[in-house]
């Protein structure tokens, strides 16, 4: 299913504050989520024990779906975080954090930790 | 136990009524802040602080004294011939212009998160031209605010209770008055304060330029929108909030990520600016500005500190101890591997670019000055811990409406924890 990505920034799920005052498991919890409307959860076939994997021309990532009916439906927003960016990119110089093609499908597979996310990047 | 009255810097608001209540070295209350003031005055004992200088020695972070570290960064950067140095907008003033300094020395390249957030509309205004506004005139005079792809309510907390709920000097009545139009894709928590008279525009996600241009049509030929609306906004709340637009005594229009951090953005902000000239250009009453909404609290003051001593409000090249013309900005640097080492001062990028950009970055060596862990923090070779400004050091802070703040040191830094200031000072005087 095709939905539109925007990345925001939201009290509750504050990269800043997990940062700040949390630790690696809050980081997950709070970061690696997305907030999806609840007409797009059922056609997604999405249950409790399954995760989202969304993915575009720049990456992939699986996070953890919460709902919210004030979210437009084909809409997806994710909190600004180093997950959110796994999908976000560049395009013609310019940084690209909304509106933000991507395609979205139920997974089992597992949500990485940020250990396991920095381990791909660290030389 | 002495009570004070403090400027928060937990947002670009940097409001200044804050009370604490402290003994000197310890922060025991703070009333009057919302939750991300409130979580900035914690960090200060937070069991993520940088406590000590580090270097990463075979893959991994070892503490170290701030010798060593100032040593490793020195020797990092004088091996270097094309530095890059990023952040700034979390730093006083003066760190910002020893960033400057720094990069003139080692004839590096230094932008600031402006760039990729409000630099944006800066930029723009070169050619359009700028109406701004400040939170003072808000509060006394503004009866029509518009929060154009900005969640205020959970971006910038208190700027909802000072704008909207406050009674001005030169108006007697407050909300009553005053209305406000949210303009977003997302039904977002700022739209919780909305009452009967205000006007909610749930646009299609990325159609905003598609809004602008047809207010702007509608400017110049009035009855021009088309009947079933312009990008998912209906008809009528187009022509109620042109009527606003043109009637009120004084507007605002507050802009977020929403609109700098879209595809276009450069397309859209110039529109933007564009549409608040025509509609200047008609008022009868009053006038219309614009107020941007960045996020950290003084990333306004790199584009202030920048265009006084440069005359250039980001992406600053050095050459021969010169400032030299470049079309390149951070992005650019990054992603072009146009670098050879980095300083990161105050921000976490690995976090907030893009997957692509952070592999880059971190792929050479990165220098961090920074108080609290982050994901960068993780990836740094040298990580030299700062106070946190604001609480335990002053300096000159800029608001997010272009007003400069001064900021005092609260309580003592933990031992061996020197301001940014310091640090920056410590490495040019280490490599001239």
């Amino acid at each position: 299913m095709d939905l539109v990505l925007n990345t925001v920034r939201m009290v509750d799920y504050d990269q800043v504050k997990e940062y700040s005052c949390g630790d690696e498991n809050s980081l997950k919890e709070n970061l690696a989520i997305c907030i999806l409307n609840p007409e797009d959860i059922k056609k997604l076939n999405l249950t409790p024990s399954l995760n989202l994997k969304l993915a575009n021309q720049y990456g992939e990532v699986v996070v953890k779906v919460k709902e919210n009916k004030d979210i437009p439906s084909g809409t997806v927003l994710m909190p600004v975080s180093i997950w959110a960016n796994l999908i976000t990119g560049i395009d013609d110089e310019q940084l690209i954090f909304k509106n933000i093609k991507v395609s979205a499908e139920a997974t089992r597979d597992a949500i990485l930790t940020i250990k396991e996310l920095l381990n791909k990047i660290i030389p | 136990m002495v009570s004070k009255r403090v400027t928060c810097t937990g947002c670009s608001l940097l409001c200044d009524d804050i009370i604490i209540r402290t003994d000197g070295l310890y922060i025991d209350e703070v009333i009057g802040a919302c939750l991300k003031g409130k979580e900035k005055f914690d960090c200060t004992t937070g069991q993520n602080r940088i406590l000590s200088p580090m270097i990463r020695k075979n893959s991994e972070l070892e503490k170290t004294s701030l010798e060593n570290a100032i040593k490793k960064a020195i020797e990092i950067i004088a091996n270097s011939s094309k530095p890059i140095l990023y952040g700034f907008s979390t730093v006083n003033c003066q760190a910002q212009l020893m960033g400057i300094e720094l990069a003139k020395c080692v004839n590096g390249f230094i932008d600031s998160n402006s760039i990729i957030c409000h630099g944006k509309v800066m930029n723009a205004a070169k050619q359009t031209g700028m109406t701004l506004s400040t939170i003072s005139e808000v509060i006394n005079k503004t009866d029509l605010l518009i929060f154009w792809g900005a969640n205020v309510a959970e971006s910038i907390p208190r700027l909802l209770n000072k704008a909207l709920f406050s009674r001005g000097k030169f108006r007697m009545t407050g909300r009553e008055i005053k209305t406000i139009v949210i303009i977003d894709p997302a039904k977002t928590a700022s739209f919780n304060v909305m009452g009967v008279r205000d006007i909610a525009l749930q646009v299609e996600p990325g159609k905003d330029i598609e809004l602008i241009r047809a207010l702007k049509e509608e400017c110049c030929s009035p009855n021009s929108i088309p009947s079933n609306g312009v990008a998912g906004a209906d008809k009528e709340d187009l022509k109620r909030l042109l009527i606003q637009l043109t009637n009120v005594e004084n507007g605002v229009i507050f802009i977020g990520q929403g609109i700098v951090g879209s595809s276009r953005s450069s397309e859209v902000i110039k529109e933007l600016l564009e549409l608040i000239q025509m509609i200047n250009a008609q008022q009868q009453k009053g006038r219309m500005s614009l107020m941007m909404l960045g996020g950290h609290y003084n990333m306004v003051g790199f584009d202030h500190v920048a265009l006084s001593t440069y005359g250039k409000n980001h992406s600053l090249q050095f050459s021969d101890n010169e400032l030299v013309e470049t079309s390149d900005t951070i992005v650019s640097k990054i992603n072009n591997g146009d670098f050879d080492c980095s300083i990161i001062v105050g921000s976490d990028p690995v976090s907030h670019l893009p997957w692509t950009l952070s592999k880059k970055l971190v792929s050479k060596p990165l220098i961090l000055i920074d108080n609290k862990k982050s994901a960068t923090f993780n990836c740094a070779h040298v990580v030299i811990p700062s106070t946190i400004t604001g609480i335990e050091s002053g300096g000159l802070g800029y608001r997010l409406d272009h007003v400069p703040v001064e900021l005092y040191k609260i309580v003592n830094p933990p031992e061996h924890i020197i301001s940014d200031e310091e640090i920056l000072l410590k490495l040019i005087n280490g490599l001239k």
